[in-house]
């Protein structure tokens, strides 16, 4: 019964949300399910533990969704700061601590030039390099998800991968180095602008997240 | 029983449409109007299963679907990201 639903559905037009916004049949699938999350900034007075402050906030699996959401939601200029945006692949917390992030890492820039930088444009473009999967090869599954963070003296935009090209997993670095150079070109950074990738061990230790970079671009 | 008080009003034309909808099996065999730029075949060269998409054909949706993205959007606002400053006004119409 399902592979006749299936061929009749086939065979009859496909609208996209292009043909009607309000009767589309037809959606775009995403490579893979999303999750937002969203951390609040700490409040002055008490209830400041972490786990209360990093809220889900929405999981997602199209673009016609995507759009729903972005549209409908804080553009990061508008945010508070010390609050993140954090986009996630669906099942994978974003801290360091999640198990699939344990070995991983990220490429990382600030805007220190707050006022001078669109970053609504920019963070939305890398979100749109992450759902839309041009971030990296096909069968290198390293990006676990992209992450703006709203502070005082900057902004910041990071890619965060699963593995941090140590050890004997030597193809990994060459992933590494091809996500870095991406996320650079959507970030519109000019030659003389590094990007920075740490791993998350690294950053956990030095007991910040301005461990000394490992690779640059 | 219980009866809410704050019943989410009735879902839009818009949002049945995208809980209704099919995904896209084959990138190939959809036919978008003229005007609109379709996925780059070169990005997709199986053209079934699922897709990657670039970022120009991505924007294009950006102001046609703009509804919000569930029934109770406003309370998972409210409690989570909190409502921005200037509240946009909530269908595009």
């Amino acid at each position: 019964a399902d592979e006749a639903g299936a061929s009749d559905a086939n065979s009859k037009e496909q609208l996209t949300v292009f043909h009607s916004p309000e009767n589309f049949n037809v959606k775009h699938p995403l490579m893979n399910k999303w999750t937002l999350w969203f951390t609040k900034p700490p409040s002055p007075k008490g209830e400041n533990n972490w786990n209360d402050l990093l809220k889900e906030v929405v999981t997602f699996d199209s673009v016609e969704e995507f759009w729903g959401i972005y549209n409908n939601i804080a553009k990061t200029s508008e945010l508070a700061l010390k609050s993140d945006y954090h986009l996630f692949k669906a099942g994978v917390r974003p801290e360091w601590e999640d198990p699939q992030n344990k070995n991983g890492g990220k490429w990382s820039y600030q805007f220190k030039e707050k006022r001078a930088v669109p970053i609504d444009e920019l963070w939305l473009h890398v979100m749109l390099a992450a759902i839309g999967e041009t971030l990296e090869a096909e069968d290198d599954k390293e990006i676990m998800g992209v992450v703006v963070n709203v502070r005082k003296a900057f902004f910041r935009i990071g890619v965060w991968t699963k593995s941090s090209g140590g050890g004997k997993t030597a193809p990994s670095r060459e992933s590494l180095m091809e996500i870095g150079r991406k996320f650079k070109e959507v970030l519109r950074l000019n030659t003389n602008e590094h990007c920075e990738f740490s791993g998350h061990t690294e950053s956990a230790h030095s007991g910040s997240t301005r461990a000394k970079a490992k690779f640059v671009v | 029983l219980q009866i809410k008080t704050n019943e989410p009003a009735p879902p839009s034309a818009a949002l049945t449409a995208l809980k209704s909808a099919r995904f896209i099996e084959n990138i190939g065999s959809v036919n978008y109007p003229s005007g609109i730029l379709s996925p780059n075949p070169a990005l997709n060269p199986a053209a079934s299963g699922k897709f990657k998409y670039e970022k120009d054909f991505l924007l294009q949706f950006q102001g046609v679907f703009t509804e919000k993205p569930s029934v109770d959007w406003d309370k998972t606002m409210r409690e989570t990201v909190g409502e921005p400053e200037t509240t946009r006004p909530s269908t595009a119409r």
